[in-house]
């Protein structure tokens, strides 16, 4: 159990967040999930600083980062994550509210992994944080570290 | 020799002829050059000696040591006080009669001119001061220029006891009309006779202007020489511009005795500086005009050119004013419509139809800008105006262009004659190539010139003397004008010119608002854009939260809650999932607005078949009767015309539910420049009456019990197909169906 990686949700919204971990509660994944408040605090944590310095837990399995943030916003935590060489193979998720299509293109062109817009209804949320965490914190391993680039 | 060359040659020999310095003097008197301050004699021609010491040198004596001793007084001290202007300085009297004693100043010195006064010559008051009166009286019952010119003509001819009196009046291109006689049977009537400009040359016109009046006592006269022919003082000949006694060309003289006059006198009559016609007298035997007399007769002539500036500067006035008002009319018209949005101040014109024509006096009227153009009235066919204005627009030419003539002007342009003989054109914009264009159709004109103009010149270069002769007949010669419009007058061409400039204006005006409109527009879409972008953030979120929260509820809490509780908490899912969905809808509704648009040629065909195999499920459990006919091709962005497809279809579906069976009809076809399809139900269609209520957003004509939706599909699909630069209409019926037609405009080029 305690080698499961954790889940990082990057979310300033105290329903999204309460709403996220009812969800991931459901899908009752063993993974522990981290909780920072805004892009500031999830670089923090990523580079074990700050507050986390010396964290205990590992790097996380999946990072689901809503787009928007205060402080540093969701695209900029993405792009450092991505262009950082030991954090760039960890999967980002994009969580949005927004439809936008500028937002998702530049997602992508930062190298996200998923994009999810949270849909309205709470059942279609749950389906998608299930089905994400799943794929992302169970299924998928990232590579191991340093051997990208 | 009749061809024009031998003209030309004559004018141009005429030309140069040098009229101001002709070297001698009419023999009727004598001319003395002295100098200002001694009177001393520089030059002298004396033709009547009457009033000269005989005998006496005459060069390098003083002039009063040479003339009758009352003189002395008159010419002592004249330095002082004389101008350019003549001076009567007294008269002396010789061994046989008075003489006028005349002079003015010269860059070359004084000239002094003795002139014999006619024997029962009338003093300047008493004598002419009747006819002159009469005149005057006369004026105030003249109001047109004929009835002022005949008024003219005979009190000149009554002072003057001459045959005949003309007042003649050139056109624009200097030729002269006669527009007013008196005479007796001595000499034929010229009234209404033409004479070609070339009679009266441009360097005789240009003397006109500035010397006032001009006596040939005899056609037959020998000129006396001026000796010495150079003035010592100067080394050059002396102007006798404004002399009484010049002589004058040979072949004037020629020319008189053609015309079988022996004496004439001429006036200048001023329009402001401009040269405006003659009162031109002529006797049939040699006859001198004494000098109180042509006073008298230039005091008419001036009177009569003011009258004549009076009368067509009012004439010219009323005119401009009324076409002022006509342009003012057309102006507000233009301006009203160049305010509304997308009017265009061509329409403003095109609807003032006969002010537009009236403002120049036309009688055709086209309206060019670019490649469009209105036609009003009689004119040339569309094709030939093209023809004009791509003329105009090679030529270099001014922003207004006129001409009376336009087979004259334009190659081929006769073949326009009928409609545009005449043309007035305005450039309103050389970028777009836009005119105003006025039409005249060719008016033909009978000319009676006073004799052939074709022979105005007899020239027998090749004859023993090789001089040049004016033309012997004076016969009345007919002329018919072709190709011809009435001229444009000058208020005409004025109110044109000012009508351009207002057009400009309202043209450069429009532009400056569709500037400041499309910065206004960019900046409300970049507030669009934030504000929905904010929306899709913002308001989203907290109906996401209250059915999350409320399907926590039901799922943790809903045993402990009543059957009721239960329900009102479904309701409250349901809502908030309605209200998401709206906001939703909205937002896909502005990105449509603002998608980038990738059109390509496509087969809707194709497209069609494609939205339909999204539907395959929802015709479970019902029968849906297609009929596709054949669908053409076209020019549109795949994703759209795909979206605005479902959409139409799933109405289609949608509201014929319950039918059985459901039939929907897709067809298409295609014109030389558009596609069109349509999607026909049988559905539950509607009321005409909201047919505009259709494709707003937000707008329902079902209640949402009975039709599921938000509203907003029709109104993407119209955005949509606006967007291609289509048109999508609707047509219903209540109960019977409805039909969805899309028009799609072909690709261009």
């Amino acid at each position: 159990m305690s080698d499961l990686k954790p889940i990082l949700l990057v979310e300033d919204s105290p329903k999204d967040v309460e709403l996220t971990l009812a969800a991931l509660e459901q899908c009752q994944l063993a993974n522990t999930v981290v909780v920072t408040r805004d892009g500031a605090e999830a670089l923090d944590f990523l580079h074990a600083r700050g507050a986390f310095e010396g964290r205990a837990t590992g790097d996380p399995a999946v990072v689901l980062l809503d787009l928007k943030l205060p402080k540093v916003d969701g695209l900029e935590v993405l792009e450092q994550i991505k262009n950082h060489p030991s954090l760039r193979g960890t999967p980002v998720v994009m969580l949005t509210s927004s439809r936008e299509e500028r937002d998702l293109v530049r997602s992508y062109s930062l190298g996200v992994n998923a994009f999810v817009v949270k849909p309205v209804g709470f059942e279609q949320f749950f389906e998608a944080i299930r089905e994400l965490g799943m794929f992302w914190a169970v299924l998928n391993e990232p590579p191991p570290r340093g051997t990208l680039g | 020799m009749t061809d024009s060359g031998t003209a030309d040659l004559d004018i141009e020999r005429c030309v140069t002829e040098p009229i101001r310095i002709p070297g001698s003097i009419q023999p009727h008197g004598a001319l003395f050059v002295v100098d200002p301050e001694s009177l001393e004699i520089l030059q002298a021609a004396v033709g009547d000696d009457d009033a000269v010491a005989s005998g006496a040198a005459i060069q390098g004596a003083r002039l009063p040591d040479l003339l009758p001793p009352e003189a002395e007084a008159m010419l002592t001290g004249i330095p002082a006080r004389l101008g350019s202007e003549m001076v009567q300085l007294g008269t002396v009297r010789g061994r046989e009669a008075e003489h006028h004693l005349l002079a003015h100043r010269t860059q070359d010195g004084i000239i002094v001119e003795l002139e014999r006064a006619a024997g029962a010559e009338p003093g300047l008051v008493a004598g002419t001061f009747p006819n002159v009166r009469g005149f005057l009286e006369g004026l105030s019952r003249c109001s047109t220029i004929s009835e002022l010119a005949a008024l003219a003509a005979r009190e000149v001819r009554a002072i003057t006891g001459l045959d005949r009196a003309l007042v003649y009046r050139f056109d624009e291109n200097w030729n002269g009309t006669v527009v007013a006689e008196d005479r007796n049977d001595a000499l034929p009537s010229y009234l209404d006779l033409r004479f070609p400009a070339s009679d009266i040359p441009a360097q005789a016109r240009d003397l006109y202007r500035i010397n006032r009046l001009r006596l040939i006592a005899s056609a037959d006269y020998r000129p006396e020489p001026i000796e010495p022919a150079l003035n010592p003082r100067t080394g050059k000949p002396t102007d006798l511009s404004f002399s009484v006694l010049r002589s004058v060309s040979p072949v004037h003289l020629e020319y008189m005795r053609n015309m079988g006059t022996g004496a004439s006198m001429s006036i200048s009559l001023m329009r402001g500086d401009q040269l405006w016609g003659l009162i031109s007298c002529h006797n049939k035997e040699p006859a001198a005009v004494g000098y109180p007399v042509r006073e008298a007769c230039d005091f008419i002539a001036q009177i009569l050119s003011m009258q004549i500036t009076a009368l067509e500067g009012g004439a010219y006035a009323a005119r401009r004013a009324e076409l002022q008002s006509v342009a003012a009319r057309l102006l507000a018209n233009m301006a009203a419509s160049a305010s509304r949005p997308a009017g265009r101040f061509v329409e403003g014109l095109a609807r003032a139809e006969s002010d537009l024509l009236a403002l120049t006096g036309a009688q055709g009227a086209a309206i060019v800008t670019g490649e469009d153009m209105v036609l009003l009235g009689r004119t040339p066919p569309e094709s030939g105006v093209r023809e004009i204005v791509s003329w105009l627009a090679d030529g270099v030419r001014d922003d207004l262009f006129a001409t009376d003539s336009l087979a004259a002007d334009m190659a081929w342009g006769e073949r326009f004659k009928e409609q545009a003989s005449g043309l007035l054109a305005i450039s309103v914009s050389q970028m777009h190539a836009s005119y105003l264009l006025w039409f005249r159709p060719e008016v033909i004109e009978t000319v009676t010139w006073g004799g052939d103009p074709r022979k105005r010149a007899e020239s027998d270069g090749a004859g023993p003397d090789g001089r040049l002769h004016p033309r012997t007949s004076f016969e009345a010669w007919q002329e018919t004008v072709r190709l011809h419009a009435v001229p444009w007058d000058q208020a005409e061409l004025e109110v044109a010119n000012s009508l351009r400039t207002a057009i400009v204006d309202i043209v450069l005006r429009q532009a400056e608002e569709l500037a400041a409109l499309s910065d206004r527009l960019a900046a409300s879409n970049r507030e669009l854009e934030a504000f929905s972008y904010s929306v899709s953030h913002d308001l989203r979120a907290p109906f996401r939260h209250i059915v999350g929260y409320a399907q926590l509820l039901k799922k943790f809490e809903g045993e402990k809650l009543s059957e009721r509780g239960n329900r009102f908490v479904d309701t409250i899912i349901e809502s908030a999932i309605s209200a998401g969905t709206l906001v939703d809808d909205l937002l896909s509704f502005s990105q449509m607005g603002r998608a980038t648009l990738v059109p390509v040629q496509l087969d809707l065909a194709v497209l069609v078949a494609e939205v339909r195999r999204l539907f395959e499920h929802v015709e479970d459990g019902r029968t849906i009767e297609w009929r596709v006919g054949a669908l053409p091709h076209a020019f549109g962005d795949p994703m759209m015309l795909k979206l605005a497809v479902q959409n139409l279809l799933e109405n289609a579906i949608k509201f014929t539910r319950g039918r059985e069976p459901s039939v929907i009809e897709i067809g298409g076809r295609e014109t030389e420049d558009e596609v069109l399809f349509w999607i026909k139900d049988n559905g539950t269609g509607f009321d005409m009456a909201y047919v505009g209520k259709l494709f707003g957003v937000f707008q329902r004509l079902h209640r949402v019990e009975e039709f599921e939706g938000t509203g907003i599909g029709l109104a993407n699909v119209k955005r949509i197909i606006e967007r291609h630069g289509g048109i999508i209409a609707a047509e219903g019926k209540l109960n019977e169906g409805a039909t969805f037609t899309v028009t799609l405009p072909k690709r261009r080029g």
